[in-house]
């Protein structure tokens, strides 16, 4: 994976809330590159702050939430777009244009209302593009993921199901052919047989149109089977980020090992992480040093006082720990693979697979 | 004040089914206490709207037992007529074109006002409640079907019109009589607001879980769904209070109901006949009534807008949610 | 699906409407004494001023010809007279004291009154949902909290007490809108200017204090547009970069304004009732004044139809309400449930 064709480039990004308490910081100073047509996975326990940075992505965090920083995004060809200083109508025509979002609220993510048809018309109209062309890209989109575009197109969101709700909604979020797109948690209410072929569905989306994938979840093994790329959110910061090998046979930050240690096995998706010691970190209150550091059991004086850096482990993979390479050692995972497989795609997405 | 009847009323259908429990009486009556009085109360103070409210109410309320007791019941003659406001101390309002302190007339108008609002608020209240709560727990029966259908008719019929029917026919001087004839027409709306509340709380699990537990409906009805239906009927018992005050007065005012009586109304339509609007010497006097009224379902409107939204978890929901979205404080 | 939805709707406002003629009929029944006793008390001491007598059998024709009551037949059978002059001959009776039909009374008089109301609950409606939309969109504002207590303030005026207010400051003091009446003396009817001009002026008073009646909505209307700015659906929309005014219309208003569509119909009876009050304020000659004068002199036959005609409008507004709610929410017309 190479630096040179990064798509969004994300540095010094802060979200942050203002509440009777005190100032909330969501996010802090988080830096993140996605490469053009990669699938990234963002992982985190929920409260990490993974949404609010890829909300960001669009500028579009929920008000009173307010992103400082820079997000910068790099179309094919033109020039780089700082996302953040857009104004109103800018931002309107980018959002879904260059990037789309389909977030966790899928089931209610459509207008009660209206009918799809409408939803898929009412986008095209208001970016100006052709609109017989337009619904003719919508109707091969929903084949593509699956639906019967004459029926789904003059229903109701209330006449369809959970699934077909998901599946359309990803199909209106390519109808103005977006380079990127952002998902966050897009399988969290479907069952099991449903998430497994989302997920099938979006790989098969992303070769077809090029895509570039954010994918945030919880869900560590959903996301061994998608991702190219993992970045480890915890307490509002990235704190490990590599390649899908990297991270499952290397981890080298403490609270990766912790994480991977509490997924027993890969292939049965864990619904809550909380099963980590210690308390979640509240956004309110500043952690002085490494913010792992209260449930760290490698933590010394240092971790406690200096806040460590992205440390490079390998040319693909970072950690934000100091003692990276003494992780392994410290936090033993007991379920996962000492060795990683000589070659191709990790062991986990071709076990997940059969 | 009515509002707080039906709190009464609750509190005496919890005494009752107390040997279900093994917990003592007094613990008991303690903690639903706290439950259904001091919690809400405690709620309702944060809301300005609650606080004024209640506090005007209160004011209404000593007027019409206190002030009636220190201040003398006005007759013709006791004062000059006319007196301007704020000119003597012994009548503060000034005085009408009989010669009757304004004050004295406003205070002694208000025990016939309470009188009415509390026939009527208990009239459509009780029947709201009964027909809305049977009906819900008897959804797709026969019952429900015809309450509903009664309901649906009576809250076609126009209020006002058919109760100056009822009054031409009747003939009411009696402050609970008109009450009552005015909260007729006041319960239908209520009852279907009750009826989908008993429907959505039956279909919560706790419910369905008292069912399974073989705790008969009687006891559901009192302990759980009056329970939950509390915020309504003190929202709407506000409401209604507010809509029989704003009725008779205007009935009065009109000279449809017969003047058997003190009140507001009755006030305004002697000095509204003779002629005040164009005369500033009696400003004061239609002026002092049409204040009296507005403060009162003032204080009636805030009480149940506060109490609304003190209730109202959906919109406390949304305000926390924006921030709980992600990486805010967990709840 | 549709036509049974269609039939049960229709046959529902036929039971609401008959079931409301048979109670006038009860009323007749509970005058003390029974109805032709109390008529004709009420005619006699009408007749006690002038010079003429009637005898006893005219006065009981009389009696049947104003109310279509037979009064020494069986009471199913007055009951069955009754409802077939109302229904089949559209006869509401005759009025008191004038030789006028119910029916032609209250014909000449409703339109004034429809125009005045109609105009009212459109204007404190729409008024009403533009305030209570931009309150929720700027809620927590200033704007929003000095807006809530006056809405709350004007919640709190009574219709006829903003009547009384408007006659003092915009025709005693300033002489802007006339006190009473349809319109000028001297005008001739007829689609000319002039008359128009003079309709529009005498209506303004009466149509501004009954639409106070409608403000309490801004608050529903204020609290529906929260829930709605809080929906996933609108954040999708915000995402998807759809313009602002295709969100405020298409997304919040719609969805806020679905859950009030039925509620503005059952308005019509409110406004309705409070034109006995405004009418008589403004010396309006609308249904209201024709009800208001007719309980002065105990005009029961007016009352009555009156009541008849009244509720037969509401009907037919709710009826209305009805069949067009499945087309501007789906979501009825497909379940066909309308709980």
């Amino acid at each position: 994976m190479s630096n040179s064709d990064t798509i969004v480039e994300v540095r010094d990004l802060n979200v942050t809330f203002e509440m009777n308490r005190g100032q909330s910081r969501v996010v802090r100073d988080a830096d993140l590159d996605v490469a053009r047509n990669e699938t990234l996975g963002i992982i985190g326990e929920s409260g990490s702050g993974k949404s609010m940075l890829a909300s960001s992505f669009l500028n579009a965090v929920v008000e009173p939430g307010v992103s400082t920083g820079e997000v910068t995004y790099h179309p094919d060809d033109g020039e780089p777009v700082s996302v953040l200083d857009l104004s109103e109508s800018e931002l309107n025509r980018f959002r879904w244009e260059e990037i789309a979002m389909v977030f966790q609220g899928a089931m209610s993510s459509f207008n009660p209302v209206t009918t799809i048809r409408t939803h898929f018309r009412e986008t095209l109209q208001d970016h100006n593009r052709d609109i017989p062309a337009g619904m003719d890209r919508a109707r091969e989109l929903l084949e593509s993921v699956y639906l019967d575009p004459d029926r789904i197109l003059d229903s109701y969101a209330h006449e369809l199901s959970g699934g077909m709700k998901q599946r359309a909604l990803i199909a209106l979020s390519l109808v103005l052919e977006p380079d990127v797109l952002v998902l966050d948690e897009p399988t969290a209410a479907l069952d099991l047989l449903m998430q497994r072929s989302i997920v099938t569905l979006l790989r098969d989306l992303q070769a077809e149109y090029d895509l570039t994938l954010v994918f945030i979840t919880h869900d560590l093994p959903l996301l061994t089977k998608l991702a190219d790329r993992i970045a480890v959110m915890y307490a509002f910061n990235i704190v490990e980020i590599g390649t899908t090998d990297d991270l499952l046979y290397n981890a080298s930050h403490p609270y990766t090992r912790a994480l991977l240690d509490t997924t027993p096995d890969l292939n049965v998706p864990v619904e809550e992480m909380n099963i980590i010691e210690g308390s979640k970190p509240d956004p309110v209150d500043h952690i002085p040093g490494c913010s792992y550091h209260p449930r760290c059991p490698m933590a010394d004086e240092r971790c406690r006082s200096d806040d460590p850096p992205m440390m490079t482990v390998s040319n693909s993979h970072e950690s934000a720990c100091f003692y990276y390479d003494e992780a392994d050692d410290a936090v033993t995972i007991s379920a996962a693979p000492e060795t990683r497989p000589a070659s191709g795609q990790s062991a986990a997405t071709d076990g997940g697979e059969n | 004040m009515s509002n707080e009847r039906p709190d009464d009323d609750l509190e005496t259908l919890f005494d009752a089914d107390i040997d279900r429990e093994p917990t003592p009486r007094s613990q008991r009556l303690k903690r639903q206490f706290d439950l259904y009085v001091v919690a809400p109360a405690r709620v309702a103070m944060t809301d300005w709207r609650a606080v004024l409210g209640t506090a005007i109410i209160a004011m209404y309320v000593l007027m019409g037992t206190v002030g009636v007791w220190l201040v003398d019941r006005p007759t013709s003659g006791d004062a000059p007529t006319l007196v301007p406001p704020f000119q003597n101390p012994n009548y503060i309002l000034g005085t009408d074109t009989f010669g009757q302190p304004i004050g004295a007339q406003l205070i002694h108008a208000t025990p016939d006002m309470f009188r009415m609002v509390f026939a009527g608020a208990v009239v459509s209240i009780g029947f709201a409640a009964l027909v809305g709560v049977l009906s819900g727990f008897l959804r797709g029966s026969k019952i429900d079907t015809i309450l509903m259908s009664i309901t649906d008719i009576i809250i076609t019929i126009p209020g006002l019109p058919l109760v100056i029917v009822l009054i031409a026919i009747f003939q009411p001087g009696d402050p609970y009589v008109i009450g009552v004839l005015l909260g007729l027409d006041n319960w239908p709306g209520l009852a279907r607001t009750v009826r989908s509340q008993v429907l959505s709380i039956r279909e919560e699990s706790y419910v369905e879980a008292s069912q399974i537990m073989g705790i008969s409906t009687g006891t559901i009805l009192r302990r759980d769904v009056l329970a939950q239906l509390m915020p309504y009927i003190t929202v709407n018992a506000a409401l209604a209070s507010r809509r029989i005050i704003f009725e008779s007065v205007g009935l009065y005012f009109l000279g449809i109901l017969p003047f058997t009586t003190l009140n507001w109304g009755v006030m305004m339509n002697i000095a509204y006949e003779g002629n005040a609007l164009s005369k500033p010497s009696m400003y004061h006097f239609l002026a002092f009534p049409l204040l009296t009224i507005f403060l009162m379902s003032f204080g009636l409107v805030l009480f149940s807008q506060g109490m609304d939204s003190v209730f109202n978890v959906r919109l406390r929901a949304r305000h926390s949610s924006t921030i709980d979205d992600d990486g805010g404080p967990e709840p | 699906m549709q036509g049974n939805y269609l039939a049960k709707r229709i046959g529902q406002a036929l039971l609401t409407f008959f079931a409301t003629v048979t109670l006038t009929f009860v009323l007749y029944q509970m005058m003390p004494g029974g109805p032709e006793q109390a008529l004709r008390n009420q005619i006699l001491s009408q007749q006690m001023g002038s010079s003429n007598t009637i005898n006893p059998e005219q006065i009981e024709q009389l009696v049947e010809n104003y109310t279509n009551l037979e009064s020494d037949a069986p009471i199913y059978v007055q009951y069955y007279q009754y409802m077939s002059s109302v229904f089949l001959e559209f006869d509401l009776g005759e009025s008191l004291y004038s030789e006028d039909t119910v029916t032609s009374l209250l014909a000449e008089r409703l339109p004034w009154s429809m125009l005045i109301s109609v105009y009212a609950m459109v204007i404190g409606y729409s008024v009403s949902i533009v305030l209570g939309a931009v309150m929720a969109f700027k809620e927590k504002s200033r704007f929003d909290s000095v807006s809530s207590v006056v809405v709350i303030g004007l919640n709190s005026t009574p219709y006829y007490v903003a009547g009384i207010l408007f006659i003092f400051f915009f025709s005693i003091r300033n002489n802007v809108f006339p006190t009473g009446g349809r319109y000028g003396l001297g005008i001739e009817p007829g689609f000319n200017p002039a008359f128009m001009q003079s309709i529009a002026l005498h209506a303004a008073l009466p149509i501004l204090s009954m639409s106070v009646l409608g403000l309490g909505t801004a608050l529903t209307m204020r609290g529906n547009s929260v829930r709605v700015l809080g929906e996933d659906y609108l954040r999708v929309a915000e995402l998807r970069g759809l313009r602002n005014s295709r969100i405020a219309t298409q997304y919040v208003g719609r969805n806020a304004i679905l859950p009030m569509y039925t509620q503005f119909m059952i308005g019509i009876a409110g406004v309705l009732s409070s034109s006995v009050i405004v009418e008589e304020i403004f010396s309006y000659p609308g249904v209201g004044l024709l009800v208001y004068d007719a309980i002065q002199v105990r005009n029961y036959p007016v009352l009555m139809g009156s009541l008849i005609v009244f509720t037969l409008v509401t009907i037919v507004a709710i009826l209305i309400a009805d069949l067009t709610y499945g087309f501007i929410d789906p979501r009825i017309s497909s379940g066909g449930n309308n709980e």
